[in-house]
């Protein structure tokens, strides 16, 4: 990445898009703290990066392409384990509302690696908000996801707002319009394209996009 | 350390422990070479020396060093294979503290081994011992077992995201657990061994201590680089 000079508004939802390379899930994995720049300065929610990492960490909520969820654990006992780690009160109620929430509390005692692609992204995303998170990061969080699964997500992106944020790197120009407050288009690892999604249509996005990826 | 290190330390040992547990990849692996490579010395040395009480200690500390590349080696495993290394290092956990969770799972594992390997190296090999130097051999163990676990899991850590790492790792760890193994073995020997000296046993123990103290220190110091760099 090169030349990014960003400020993402706080309690926003963004979409990122561009081609495979353009540096999307990079920009993601530095907002993330899983990559540190070379160069220049990052921080989120006010807290530079590296330096206060830690408390950032405890704002994010991350999910990438794929779950993030040990296969060979329980769906409970994933959440478990990652309620401990961002310190969420009352584990014993919280994990059982989470997975009611993605459907999974039948099937709250098998082991991850017995569920379907589409089963274990929901579970993905009982531990993406489990600890109510300031921030998502997802990073092409629909894929393998089935129709209903979608719609769970669609709907905790539609909780964004009132003090939480959402930054989504998808290929999806559609769904970036219909998710986002505000689009970027990056191409090569720069920023080539920042416009709010309200006026823009699909055709016309998409003739833009084009325009602007070469 | 704080309530909630100890929450997020014991939440992620749990974590180890189920999934042990659950895949018994880990420690049953290392319990079957450790039993394999007993018998071996067993017929390579055992039958043929009319006296191996002074070698039992060597031979014990040998496969436990060995059998410890097992475990150090599939540290990190899960995580890799089944891809959450990403939801671990974007949770707001220290790295130290990622770092002691993975360390006493080792302690753990090797404990178990030992339980296997240090009755069969008593049993093959040594003439004379008594139940009183039982307490003795299991401090050796915990302490060099600490050493084992705390380098381990470190160059471990420092090994994840190299493609080299199978290569790596035993080429990394080996070396550095060889006073381990000269002092454990030492400290074992002094119990054992034909002329029992606890004034030496005293000393190679405060050297493990030392030892592992000295790279826990160096783990604490440069820990969050491993893993965030």
């Amino acid at each position: 990445m090169a030349g990014v000079d960003l400020h993402l508004a706080w309690g926003g939802r963004v979409a990122v898009v561009g081609p495979n390379g353009a540096g999307k899930s990079t920009l993601l994995r530095m907002l993330a703290t899983l990559l540190r720049p070379d160069e220049g300065t990052l921080s989120v929610a006010g807290h530079p990066l590296p330096a206060q990492a830690r408390r950032a960490r405890g704002l994010i909520g991350y999910l990438g392409h794929d779950p993030l969820v040990y296969l060979d654990l329980t769906a409970w006992q994933n959440l478990e384990l990652f309620g401990a780690l961002y310190g969420v009160p009352r584990l014993r109620e919280a994990v059982p509302a989470a997975l009611a929430r993605v459907g999974l509390l039948p099937r709250a005692h098998d082991a991850v690696r017995t569920f379907s692609r589409g089963m274990a992204q929901r579970l993905g995303i009982a531990r993406l908000t489990l600890h109510a998170p300031e921030l998502l990061l997802l990073d092409e969080p629909y894929t393998g996801l089935d129709a209903a699964g979608g719609r769970l997500l669609d709907g905790v992106l539609a909780d964004v707002g009132a003090g939480r944020g959402a930054v989504i790197v998808t290929h999806e120009l559609d769904r970036a319009l219909r998710l986002a407050d505000e689009v970027l288009v990056m191409r090569a690892g720069r920023v080539v394209l920042r416009a709010a999604t309200a006026g823009l249509t699909p055709d016309g996005f998409a003739r833009t996009y084009a325009e602007v990826t070469g | 350390m704080s309530a909630s290190h100890v929450a997020q330390l014991v939440a992620l040992l749990r974590k180890d422990l189920r999934l042990e547990l659950r895949t018994r990849e880990t420690a049953v692996s290392m319990g079957l070479f450790a039993l394999v490579a007993m018998i071996i010395f067993q017929f390579a040395i055992g039958q043929r020396a009319d006296e191996t009480t002074p070698f039992a200690a060597g031979i014990m500390w040998a496969t436990i060093a060995l059998t410890a590349v097992l475990g150090v080696g599939r540290t990190w495993v899960p995580e890799r294979e089944q891809r959450v290394l990403d939801a671990l290092l974007v949770a707001p956990v220290s790295r130290l503290t990622l770092l002691v969770a993975r360390a006493l799972a080792l302690v753990v594992y090797l404990l178990a081994v030992e339980a296997v390997v240090v009755p069969l190296a008593v049993l093959f090999f040594v003439r004379g011992a008594e139940p009183a130097d039982a307490p003795l051999i299991a401090l050796v163990c915990v302490l060099a077992d600490l050493c084992i676990a705390v380098v381990g899991a470190f160059l471990a850590s420092m090994s994840v995201f190299s493609r080299a790492r199978e290569l790596l790792l035993p080429v990394l760890l080996l070396p550095s657990l060889v006073p381990v193994v000269i002092t454990a073995s030492g400290a074992t020997h002094a119990v054992l061994g034909p002329a029992r000296d606890l004034a030496e046993f005293r000393g190679y123990c405060v050297f493990l201590a030392v030892y592992a103290l000295i790279f826990s220190l160096v783990a604490y110091a440069t820990f969050d680089h491993v893993l965030d760099d």
